[in-house]
């Protein structure tokens, strides 16, 4: 398809790119003010990084 | 003495309550009502906000949603149908079928709508359809939610 060589294929960035969707989709539907949905999309899209990266490191050791 | 005299009525009823600033309920609505709503934010997403008066978030709802659902074709994800013995793709087709009229375009135009299971990026695609399909799910409840006054 067309968007196949503009979609990244690193892994990393397809995960930022789904918790930048995910985040800016909440963001708008939870909260009205601008201010206050700024917020949100910094929270939200930073939880599912972070924690996506951390469970990714608690799980390293594992299934050795 | 005088109050047996006159005693208060029993069923008297009580006095009227002062007037109160009218709840945003009790204003006449306009616009569609909410099943149609629901209707149009599930033929393509942001069509509901649209229609309900939300012109501005309506753009946005669709950008997000259109884009999610196309990142999950371009990375070949599958746009699932109930399968004998597989109950939970009778859930994921529900969840496909969520994106409206994407779904049903993607599935006419798609020269493989069950995705490439061998690409390194169907999981992800996987994920992308179905987030798409499920936002837009919200997106009805809200578009309904909207139309009837509850928000």
């Amino acid at each position: 398809m067309l968007l196949s060589s503009l979609v990244p294929a690193d892994h990393f960035l397809i995960m930022a790119l789904y918790a930048f969707l995910i985040s800016f989709f909440f963001a708008l539907l939870w909260r009205s003010e601008k201010r206050e949905r700024a917020v949100l999309f910094v929270k939200l899209f930073l939880a599912l990084v972070v924690g996506a990266l951390a469970v990714a490191w608690l799980m390293y050791p594992f299934p050795s | 003495m005088s109050e047996s005299a006159f005693p208060p009525p029993p069923s008297a009823p009580p006095p009227p309550p002062p007037a109160a600033p009218a709840s945003p309920a009790a204003v006449p609505r306009r616009g569609p009502p909410g099943l149609v709503a629901a209707i149009l934010a599930w033929v393509f997403p942001g069509l509901g906000h649209f229609a309900v008066g939300r012109r501005g978030t309506s753009l946005l709802y669709a950008l997000i949603v259109t884009a999610t659902f196309l990142l999950g074709m371009s990375f070949e994800g599958r746009l699932y149908s109930p399968e004998p013995g597989q109950p939970l793709t009778i859930l994921a087709t529900f969840a496909v079928y969520g994106a409206g009229l994407l779904n049903v375009a993607a599935r006419l135009i798609s020269t493989n709508p069950s995705g490439s299971i061998l690409s390194v990026t169907y999981e992800y695609g996987c994920a992308f359809l179905l987030t798409a399909g499920l936002m837009n799910l919200l997106l009805m409840l809200d578009a309904y939610d909207i139309a009837t006054g509850r928000k």
